[in-house]
């Protein structure tokens, strides 16, 4: 259960807080998903909010699990704003995972500089999108 | 490049015989084959020289068997000069096999040697190379190569293929350079192993 890819965009948060969040996240994640046998729905929505961050979590069907916090502003953010980044990041991890060269099984995380720069892009286009 | 008629009628004839005789199939099938395989030969030998070869070897192969295919489907005759040869090549061969047209650039003054400059290469889609494989030296679309010394080898014509530059290795283009070695006489296609 090791995290394969972390970024951080902020200017104010450490790292390692993000390492504690996405854990904790996780944890979140398989409550939801093992109360529903019926997961049809890839989107998981708001997980929970702790301080001034918001915990959003999305599932693939391969069980990969991404995870989105942001601060909390006074404006809101939509369900379809946060579907379309999530999609487009699942995007960017399929794109990473069709690489021949790529291990799947391996517990380390995404080396790939393509794939960072992907990341780069999305966060920094949800940034002027979303304003966080 | 010269725009005499024989381009034109090589360009009409690769669209032609690609649109209405060649099965198709998915591009994603065929690049995550191809992928596999060639981490499958790195697992296997280790050392990307040695992968590189095995490559070429699976091309040559690949490219005795695909000119009678060639032939056959395009009906063309034989190629006057080796300006011909290269035209019918990137025109027809990889736009009836790959559906892309590699650009013919850099003739020596000769006219024997040539380079092919690929735009864009359904081999390589999503597939980035690790850092080891770009300091062994690994050519990914090696195989290219092999099939042209193959294919041109059977209409007689001995030819040495080799990558120069590869956009997976950061470079700015893809570019294969094809020298004509020399025409093969009546006998018998030099067997290699």
């Amino acid at each position: 259960n090791n995290p394969l890819f972390i970024k951080n965009f902020s200017t104010s948060h450490p790292d390692l807080k993000y390492h504690y969040i996405a854990h904790t996240s996780i944890d979140v994640i398989e409550e939801r998903v093992s109360n529903g046998p019926k997961n049809l729905d890839l989107y998981l929505g708001l997980l929970y909010a702790m301080e001034d961050l918001a915990v959003y979590g999305y599932i693939t069907n391969t069980r990969v699990k991404l995870v989105v916090v942001v601060s909390v502003t006074d404006g809101i953010i939509r369900d379809a704003d946060m579907k379309a980044l999530f999609r487009k990041i699942h995007t960017a991890y399929v794109s990473n995972v069709c690489n021949p060269f790529y291990n799947i099984d391996s517990q380390k995380s995404i080396n790939s500089k393509s794939f960072a720069r992907s990341i780069e892009t999305i966060g920094i286009n949800a940034r002027t999108t979303l304003e966080i | 490049m010269s725009s005499n008629p024989a381009v034109k009628q090589y360009k009409a004839l690769g669209d032609e015989v690609w649109k209405s005789k060649v099965d198709k199939i998915n591009a994603e099938l065929f690049t995550l084959t191809y992928g596999s395989m060639v981490v499958q030969l790195v697992k296997d030998f280790e050392d990307y020289t040695e992968v590189n070869k095995q490559l070429e070897k699976m091309g040559y192969n690949i490219g005795q068997r695909m000119i009678e295919d060639f032939l056959a489907r395009s009906g063309i005759g034989r190629c006057s000069e080796f300006r011909d040869t290269a035209e019918a090549v990137s025109k027809v061969g990889f736009k009836m096999f790959l559906n892309i047209t590699p650009n013919i650039t850099n003739w020596s003054s000769d006219n024997k040697e040539f380079s092919l400059i690929f735009d864009e290469n359904p081999l390589t889609d999503f597939v980035e190379l690790p850092d080891e494989a770009l300091e062994g030296g690994l050519w990914y679309s090696n195989v290219y190569c092999g099939v042209l010394r193959g294919a041109l080898e059977m209409v007689q014509m001995q030819v040495e293929a080799h990558f120069v530059s590869d956009i997976l290795r950061g470079d700015e283009v893809t570019e294969m350079r094809i020298k004509l070695i020399r025409y093969l006489e009546e006998e018998v296609p030099v067997g290699e192993d």
